[in-house]
């Protein structure tokens, strides 16, 4: 005769679960459908299973892989510059000062406010009329004339990413604080003993201790990041000819023209990329869980 | 026996009145509107309506921002969803998108018994037609506004130029309006503001059709000269650099703060251009050559098929195009009524910027009002623009992508 089973611990969970498969697991699922189908809401009449036809449209799409290296690069510059700067922030930020919780707080405000703000207002921060950037700049003397930041290709990019990297560096500084703050003093004062200096110091004892930490923040950031849309679309929606346009904002600007097959097929794409990062996150996870055991 | 009878009476009087009453309905309409001044107007229009239908209809109206186009996804999405309102205000280009997903609701029955149909002029019931690509009527006109340029008088006269009467003389007044005021080196005012971002393929389509093009084919080499004619507006500083990303905040603000001497833009903008220049701004019709072509912007409004009160719905509808909405919200915004009676009342024939908008209406169109309008509009004019003012590409190749994108 079998054990009774206790069905409470189903019961509690059970609200969860189906919380998780029904705002998660059940769009995914549609997700995959969608992408098998052409699904132009314009055209309803002509919806229906094509295969892999979207697939092959996609991967024949220059303005796809023109939009996956735009992401690459704004992943990759935009997460290493927050994460250079948020380490430097932290550091100054551990360090015993006048102020320093109101410059701890001061200093969380790009990470607290909504992207879409910050898109609405680095764009009038960057305008090439009226923006406060220009006239900095100007009358420093560093430029002559005012610059369109945004309406030109080759600084609207960079622009973008200059947005993003001031927005991401509290959150790179706040978790690398945490753990500095779990450092031991001991160690710092055997180092002392020892004779190092601040730079050996700095990378024999609190980058090997922040590994973990390090680690783990920039693979959130790099999804979070991949998968930003509100600052880039509320600055240039893509453009000036699509200059702007990283793959999750190509998927929003062809959901938003209803070509949702389409959209679908590359945010599947997305995320397969994206997984690659998120398996190594994952396995890391449960090594460290494994390893508390 | 005679009491009991009468009262008898009175109470078959009072369950018949009960019976004839109105039921009380609420109608759900959404809107944008395009400063708080019209938004407080709708909401007037609708306290006004609710008291006086004597019907027992009550709208209810709700804001959304236009969003340069983005209130008609917005709309969509919630009646995809199974929500959205009972009416709505739209635009014509929408047309297939709603129609196709069966989401508006068919008008003709409720015209054909409208008292004032013929109140609204037979080429407009005719476009409303068209745009559904069917036999029916499914939106209701309300207004429309005709594309013209604004100016500011004094700055023609220290250029010493008139009003341009042909193309060519506005393209020489973009050159010459173009100035150094202070003599540092760098433009102070420009000739003209052109819109680049989104909603710039308006007045664009002016250069085009000047030029002889048309929107059939966007390749030809008369549409390219007009194209040609656009890059070399900004190739040569006559419009702020900032052009590719300008949509209609950034070119009113530039002509209001003096930086532009010209825009493009409907009689919507004349009241606050009247209250930043007072006399010192005024408009023409945009000028033709081998061909003369102005963009007719409208505002309709629909009926929603998933409406429960449908004919509460329309009488909306109807004191918006010919009752007293029409009046008020025309008079408000500076809007060209649809009524004909409407257009005949004093206060719509004094207006200078309504002249200007009669003038032009003549020759006054839509774009092709397809599937991939939407789409054609939102990304791909704008990031193609962009690209050919940027020199990444000749205005051919620009002409034949765009024709590509909408008649894919």
């Amino acid at each position: 005769m079998g054990r009774k089973r206790n069905p409470w611990p189903y019961l509690l969970v059970a609200p969860a679960l189906l919380t998780v498969l029904t705002v998660v697991f059940i769009p995914v699922v549609n997700a995959v459908s969608m992408s098998f189908q052409s699904y132009d809401l314009r055209r309803p009449s002509r919806i229906g299973f094509i295969g892999l036809g979207n697939y092959a449209e996609v991967l024949s799409d220059p303005l796809f892989w023109q939009s996956v290296w735009k992401t690459v690069v704004w992943v990759g510059v935009g997460v290493g510059f927050q994460f250079l700067f948020g380490f430097i922030l932290a550091l100054l930020l551990n360090r015993r000062f006048f102020g320093r919780g109101i410059v701890r707080s001061i200093s969380l405000i790009p990470w607290v406010t909504p992207g879409v703000l910050i898109g609405l207002m680095w764009r009038w921060i960057y305008d090439g009329s009226y923006g406060v950037l220009n006239d900095i700049l100007l009358r420093l003397g560093i430029i002559r004339d005012y610059v369109p930041f945004l309406a030109r290709g080759d600084t609207a990019f960079p622009a973008v990413i200059l947005t993003i990297i001031w927005q991401g560096i509290p959150f790179f500084a706040l978790m690398i604080l945490a753990g500095l703050q779990g450092i031991p003093e001991e160690l710092y004062d055997a180092a002392d003993v020892d004779g190092a200096n601040g730079v050996q110091k700095l990378f024999r004892i609190t980058i090997p201790s922040l590994r973990n930490v390090i680690f783990v923040t920039t693979l959130l950031r790099i999804i979070w990041v991949s998968n930003s849309v509100d600052v880039i679309f509320n600055l240039t929606e893509g453009g000036p000819a699509y200059a702007t346009q990283t793959l999750s904002v190509y998927v929003f600007n062809k959901g938003n023209s209803l070509n949702l097959g389409y959209a679908a097929t590359m945010s599947i794409l997305l995320a397969l990329m994206l997984s690659s990062v998120a398996v190594v996150y994952l396995r890391r996870i449960f090594r460290n869980q494994e390893a508390a055991r | 026996m005679k009491k009991v009878f009468a009262l008898a009476v009175v109470l078959s009087m009072i369950a018949l009145a009960v019976a004839a009453a109105p039921k009380p309905v609420t109608i759900t309409h959404w809107y944008w509107a395009d400063n708080p001044k019209y938004s407080a107007v709708m909401k007037e229009m609708a306290a006004d309506f609710n008291a006086t239908n004597g019907k027992g209809i009550t709208v209810v109206v709700q804001e959304y921002p236009w969003d340069g186009g983005g209130y008609s996804e917005t709309l969509f999405r919630a009646a995809m969803g199974g929500g959205g309102p009972d009416t709505s205000s739209a635009k014509l280009t929408s047309t297939p998108l709603f129609v196709s997903n069966n989401l508006w609701e068919n008008l003709d029955k409720y015209i054909n018994r409208w008292k004032d149909k013929d109140q609204i002029d037979p080429a407009l019931w005719k476009t409303m037609r068209d745009a559904s690509r069917t036999k029916n009527v499914f939106l209701m006109p309300w207004t429309t506004q005709v594309l013209y340029v604004y100016y500011r008088p004094s700055m023609f006269k220290a250029a010493g130029i008139s009003v341009p009467k042909n193309y060519a003389e506005f393209l020489d007044a973009c050159a010459k309006l173009t100035k150094d005021t202070d003599g540092d080196g760098r433009t102070d005012v420009y000739g003209f503001g052109m819109r680049g971002f989104r909603g710039g393929h308006e007045p664009w389509g002016s250069f085009i059709q000047a030029r002889g093009g048309t929107f059939a084919d966007f390749t030809t080499a008369k549409a390219v000269a007009g194209m040609q004619d656009f890059i070399d507006l900004f190739k040569k500083g006559y419009v702020p650099p900032t052009a590719p990303m300008d949509g209609f905040n950034e070119i009113i603000a530039n002509f209001k703060s003096g930086k532009t001497a010209m825009t493009v833009h409907h009689i919507g903008s004349s009241t606050g251009m009247i209250d930043t220049f007072g006399d010192d701004v005024d408009a023409f019709p945009f000028p033709g050559a081998e061909g003369k072509w102005t963009s007719m912007g409208d505002t309709e409004n629909v009926m929603f098929r998933s409406s429960k009160n449908k004919d509460a719905a329309f009488e909306w509808l109807a004191y918006l195009a010919a009752g007293k909405g029409q009046i008020t919200w025309c008079a408000a915004t500076g809007n060209v009524p649809v009524s004909k009676a409407v257009q005949k009342l004093p206060q719509f024939q004094s207006s200078r910027f309504m002249k200007v908008s009669i003038e032009g209406a003549p020759f006054a169109g839509i774009y092709p009002v397809l599937d991939t309008t939407t789409e054609w509009i939102s990304t791909i004019w704008p990031n193609t623009i962009a690209a050919a003012l940027q020199g990444k590409i000749s205005a051919a190749e620009a002409m034949k992508q765009l024709q590509t994108g909408l008649y894919k």
